[in-house]
């Protein structure tokens, strides 16, 4: 099966590979790898879900190519060089909002702008700027202690968004959350992504969401054996999360996720 | 209603402020503590007990203006005031340095923990007469002796904190890109200050107790030695007088202490709406 630009792409004009993962294999030590014969290449400006059956390696993979986990096979680039832990084109996105309970929200969005080097004035000034995008305006003076877990999420994104990276790697970010705040924090993604352009990998188990937010979703063997298929997401943009729940073409997808998502765990 | 539960129901309708309760509650407080030292002065004065042995109040009041209107004190007070702030400032400096050492240094600790623990279990005050033998009879010993206390406080304290930091806050900063001595400045040292302010408190009150034990040892000067040669004489309210000002000195550089963390744990208070 090709996992390479899809029909619908070819029309547009072909991006060059950001991710590029070649028989990818893992392994914790144990008899059984983690993953193996993993093959997928994330396209510049392209939005990529993983979703999966748990312990299917989803979040292994993600972990890999942000250079916390190291391959035991295969080949990964990463905008042609090889992954490592605290590269200053990646941004990753954790399933919990790690927070400063130190810091005030600003102070939050300062702080992933003070670890990148950007000055101190315009520090204060994109910091403003990203609160404000989340909807926080107000909130800007709290500390993460006096606000909701999707409050708390909000300022996550706006702190990773605010460094303005080209590549963000998403391990589950919105799990914790119900699902009305679910589908704002959809919206929110959506619109910093769309202004930023950045290439994204998103790793999830709601196949809803999934399909929400990327231009290609891709299932994963429950055994660790890579990718059993790609569904290509045809939704025009922009999209809204709230809309997308009464469109028949988000359901007929939604089924065909279900499905493969069915098959891959058989 | 009961008042308890009254006041159960007002907690939860107004989340109180600090400014409609504090006003009762110091006087709640002046009330306590006048009528503790009315039972006592009460009880002297009617004989059930003897105030040869327990002083009164108004005794060790007198001894205290009696302390103070000679200036017999300020020199002692002096001397065992030099003995603590030297000894805390030591524990402090040297126990929190310790701590980030071996918090970096992982087989470093495993291979001292065991004796740190021993060192800290062995009872510091029954080696007050080795330290005098060894540093003499001057501060050197009461400095030493205070700083056995306070420095394995202020060590296992800080440790404890730097322990248990948070590895998502540490992750998130390493995949921000966040050098060592970042990670230390903005995730494990903030992480770690309310157990650092609560060993300070500790080490404060345990440097106190060493140096005035270690004057009653044997010095040429400070409190203990006056409370050495009040007891001699079975001068119970100048025993008390004395111990009275040793906690008063305590007290205030330990409120000093709980605003400079009120200030900077400001954060960490009210996360929750439930009451207690």
């Amino acid at each position: 099966m090709s996992l390479n630009a899809s029909a619908g792409e070819a029309a547009k004009i072909v991006r060059p590979v950001d991710i590029s993962v070649r028989q990818l294999a893992v392994s914790f030590g144990q008899a059984h790898p983690a993953l193996s014969g993993v093959d997928l290449n994330v396209r510049e400006g392209e939005f990529v879900a993983l979703i999966g059956a748990s312990g299917c390696g989803k979040t292994t993979l993600l972990n890999v190519i942000a250079g916390l986990v190291p391959a035991a096979g295969g080949t990964l680039t990463i905008r042609n060089r090889p992954p490592a832990a605290g590269r200053s084109d990646i941004c990753y996105l954790l399933a919990r909002d790690a927070l400063l309970p130190w810091r005030s929200v600003t102070g939050n969005v300062v702080y992933g702008l003070e670890l990148s080097g950007v000055a101190r004035e315009e520090r204060e000034r994109r910091a403003a700027a990203y609160v404000d995008k989340v909807g926080l305006k107000d909130y800007r003076e709290f500390y993460p202690s006096k606000l909701s877990q999707g409050m708390r999420q909000r300022v996550s994104l706006a702190r990773a968004f605010a460094v303005g990276r080209p590549i963000y790697l998403m391990d589950e970010p919105f799990s914790a959350l119900d699902s009305q705040t679910k589908l704002l924090l959809h919206d929110q993604l959506l619109a910093l992504w769309e202004s930023s352009r950045a290439t994204v990998v998103f790793v999830t188990h709601d196949i809803g969401e999934a399909i929400t937010l990327a231009d290609r979703v891709i299932v994963m063997a429950k055994k660790g054996t890579g990718v059993v298929e790609e569904i290509n997401v045809d939704l025009p943009r922009p999209r809204s999360a709230e809309a997308l729940q009464a469109d028949a073409r988000y359901h007929d997808l939604y089924r065909r996720t279900w499905t493969s998502l069915k098959a891959s765990t058989q | 209603m009961t008042d308890f539960a009254k006041s159960e129901a007002d907690l939860r309708a107004t989340p109180p402020t600090s400014g409609d309760r504090s006003g009762w509650i110091v006087a709640a407080r002046a009330l306590f503590l006048l009528a503790i030292l009315a039972i006592w002065q009460g009880a002297a004065a009617a004989g059930l007990v003897d105030p040869a042995f327990v002083s009164t109040p108004v005794g060790v009041a007198q001894s205290l203006w009696q302390l103070f209107k000679d200036g017999e004190i300020l020199p002692n007070l002096g001397t065992t005031l030099i003995e603590i702030m030297i000894a805390f400032v030591l524990s402090v400096v040297f126990g929190i340095a310790s701590a980030v050492f071996l918090d970096r240094n992982d087989w470093l600790n495993r291979i001292v923990s065991p004796f740190l623990t021993a060192f800290n279990s062995m009872p510091r005050i029954a080696l007050g007469p080795l330290f005098i033998l060894w540093f003499g009879i001057g501060i050197a010993s009461k400095v030493v002796l205070a700083f056995s206390l306070g420095y394995f406080i202020m060590l296992l304290s800080t440790l404890g904190g730097l322990k248990n930091v948070d590895r998502d806050l540490l992750l998130m900063s390493r995949l921000f890109g966040a050098s060592e001595l970042r990670l230390f400045r903005h995730v494990r040292l903030p992480w770690a200050l309310p157990s650092i302010f609560a060993g300070l408190k500790l080490t404060l009150i345990y440097c106190s107790a060493g140096a005035v034990i270690g004057e009653m040892i044997a010095a040429q000067s400070g409190l203990g030695l006056l409370v050495q040669t009040f007891s001699g004489r079975f001068d119970v309210a100048g025993v008390m007088a004395l111990i009275l000002i040793v906690a008063f000195m305590v007290m205030v550089l330990t409120s000093l202490m709980d605003m400079t963390e009120r200030h900077l744990l400001r954060w960490s208070k009210g996360s929750t709406d439930v009451p207690g």
